[in-house]
């Protein structure tokens, strides 16, 4: 990265501001206490949850705990500060796998030497990729008419994210589960090139000359990087789940948890860590179930939602192909002719189209988190009433624990929701168009030609942005 | 270490199986102050009232009633000659009524907001006896 290169003039790409350098929180990442506090925590909600969904059965969610702090709280948070903010910081206290490294490790707060419990299998290497999370999460948005509204689905889901967690870990190696199945994980990992921290080794020299790599095979004070990664040199946040074990296992203090410039990662392609198709496809999936989302959810169109909600059969079956083909192959063959454009524009004959298709891809990053973000605001602010009920009465039985139980649904600020959704949108779209200029510098090489390439793809961008302004705005 | 081993477990234990076990401890507890029954509000084409009819002992202290509707539209409830009623019951929402089951009898109770074509059939039958 150019060393003087400012994003919009104005935010110089390489700051960084370290917030381990304070004590206590320097402290804090050392201490086996942390994550292992708020993944408890976590866990106990996530128990209520389940319970809350077990009760629930088949009512309606919109007074049930678990559908509102699952599909309101929890998943806006997710899009709107958690990834954004700070990276993967769900999967540092995500409770999910916290049963398959208890069996594992036969410890919870304490470190084992040597060999860890269950079979320890090395994960398919043909699936050693990102395919698995995208089509998992595909196939369980087709379900999303039930899990967002019926309690006993939302429980059956997270019940079987948690048991599927747990028998990878008696099966495979480590985090698994984490890195290559759960379907919370994969756009989390893709976003999370956008976010504003992350965790990196601090002296290179340092690591350079520390032979045993500790962070990588661990030691007595914490396990070896349990995502496989190697924190001594990792440049992209895309597959740190922030555990933390870095920092407890380096002798030498160098791992540090940094604020940064959003996006830094979009610009990182190295042999050990390049762009990839699987995760280009990630980015076209993750827009596509926007968008779908977006007409089905908070649309007008009431024929999109009784097919969604599975009123007919045939009416599912419809929406699950055309919301497959829309994901899987109308994005991104779309892409793939603005792709093919750009090469034709750019003049370029040597960069291989495949290249130009995954490089661009990455400029869906900040247009699909935006999105997402415009659609979790459109959550928030009509249903973000029902949590305070749910709080006082999470099983319905009339309890009334914190006096909000009567409190009744209060949409706010709903009459400027689409204008808000519009801002946050041209706010990314401005990210992405200047992420995707310096990607196709990167890509082109030579100036002039990466002006050219550029147009297309910036057509491209400004139509999808147009199509979701429209859309919110209407 | 191994004292903060065992404290890292037993938290584990506590929020799991002891929450669960202590939620249903504390319902337990409130349901045996109160007579309390749970009534299921579903329009007559999806089931009716479950269950449509209601038996309650004579002379109880106070009852309970825990209405829920778990469809996607909002219900009524009144059982007019017991003079009790709750206003609209939302689509998910569970209502509370109480009352003193002071008279003997077969008292109906019905829906007070207009649900489905249906509607007018969705009743049931309380028994005090």
């Amino acid at each position: 990265m150019d060393n003087k290169d400012k994003l919009f003039g104005l935010i110089d790409l390489n700051w960084r501001f370290e917030l381990t350098k304070f004590k206590q929180v320097g402290k804090l990442f050392k201490s086996r206490w942390f994550p292992l506090l708020p993944i408890i925590v976590n866990l106990f909600i996530f128990v209520i949850i389940l319970l809350a969904g077990f009760i629930g059965g088949y009512s309606s969610g919109s007074y049930n705990f678990g559908i509102m702090i699952v599909w309101i709280l929890w998943w806006v948070m997710l899009m709107f500060i958690l990834v954004p903010g700070f990276s993967r910081s769900w999967c540092l206290m995500c409770p999910f796998p916290i049963f398959s490294d208890w069996f594992q490790r036969k410890r919870l707060f304490g470190v084992r030497q040597g060999k860890l419990e269950g079979l320890g299998l090395k994960w398919p290497k043909q699936l050693k990729n990102m395919w698995v999370m995208n089509i998992g999460f595909l196939v369980t948005t087709f379900f999303s008419g039930l899990f967002t509204v019926k309690p006993f689905a939302t429980f059956v889901l997270l019940g079987g994210i948690i048991l599927l967690a747990f028998l990878i870990g008696l099966i495979f190696e480590k985090r698994s589960f984490c890195l290559y199945v759960c379907p919370v994980s994969g756009f989390q990992g893709l976003y999370a090139q956008f976010a504003t921290a992350e965790i990196r080794r601090m002296n290179p020299e340092l690591c350079k000359n520390h032979k045993v790599k500790t962070c990588f095979v661990g030691n007595e004070c914490g396990y070896g990087c349990p995502w496989m990664l190697t924190p001594f040199d990792f440049k992209k946040n895309t597959y740190c789940g922030m555990c933390l074990e870095c920092f407890k296992t380096c002798p030498y203090d160098n791992m540090g948890f940094f604020l940064r410039p959003p996006g830094v990662d979009l610009l990182s392609d190295t042999p050990r860590e390049p762009r990839r198709l699987d995760e280009a496809w990630k980015a076209f999936i993750m827009l596509g179930i926007a968008a779908v989302f977006f007409l089905t959810m908070q649309g007008p169109w009431g024929v999109l939602k009784d097919m969604v909600r599975q009123a007919t059969f045939k009416g599912w079956l419809i929406f699950i192909t055309l919301h497959s083909f829309f994901c899987l192959v109308g994005i991104p063959g779309i892409f793939f002719i603005f792709s093919c454009l750009s090469k034709l524009f750019s003049g370029n004959k040597e960069v291989s189209l495949r290249q130009i298709f995954i490089n661009f891809a990455y400029t869906l990053v900040p247009i699909g988190l935006g999105v997402w973000i415009a659609f979790s605001v459109g959550i928030i602010l009509p249903n973000g009433s029902y949590l305070i009920h749910v709080i006082s009465d999470p099983f319905a039985w009339g309890w009334n624990l914190f006096g909000t139980a009567h409190f009744p649904w209060t949409p706010v600020f709903t009459g400027s929701l689409g204008y808000i959704q519009g801002f946050v949108l041209v706010i990314f779209y401005l990210f992405a168009t200047a992420l995707g200029f310096r990607l196709s510098k990167q890509t082109y090489l030579d100036l002039s030609q990466a002006k050219r390439g550029w147009i297309p793809i910036l057509i491209f961008l400004t139509l999808v942005t147009i199509l979701f302004l429209w859309l919110y705005l209407g | 270490m191994q004292k903060k081993e065992l404290i890292a477990g037993l938290l584990v234990v506590l929020s799991t199986v002891g929450t669960v076990a202590g939620i249903y401890g504390i319902e337990n507890y409130r349901r045996k102050k109160f007579y309390t029954v749970e009534l299921i509000a579903r329009a007559p084409e999806n089931g009716n009232w479950y269950p449509q009819q209601l038996k309650i002992p004579y002379g109880m202290k106070e009852v309970k009633i825990l209405i829920r509707n778990i469809e996607t539209v909002t219900h009524g409830f009144a059982i007019p000659d017991l003079g009790v009623a709750v206003g609209q019951i939302k689509a998910g929402e569970v209502k509370v009524v109480r009352f003193i089951p002071d008279k003997r009898g077969t008292f109906p109770f019905m829906c007070t907001v207009w649900c489905s074509t249906r509607h007018m059939q969705m009743r049931g039958e309380l028994i005090i006896e």
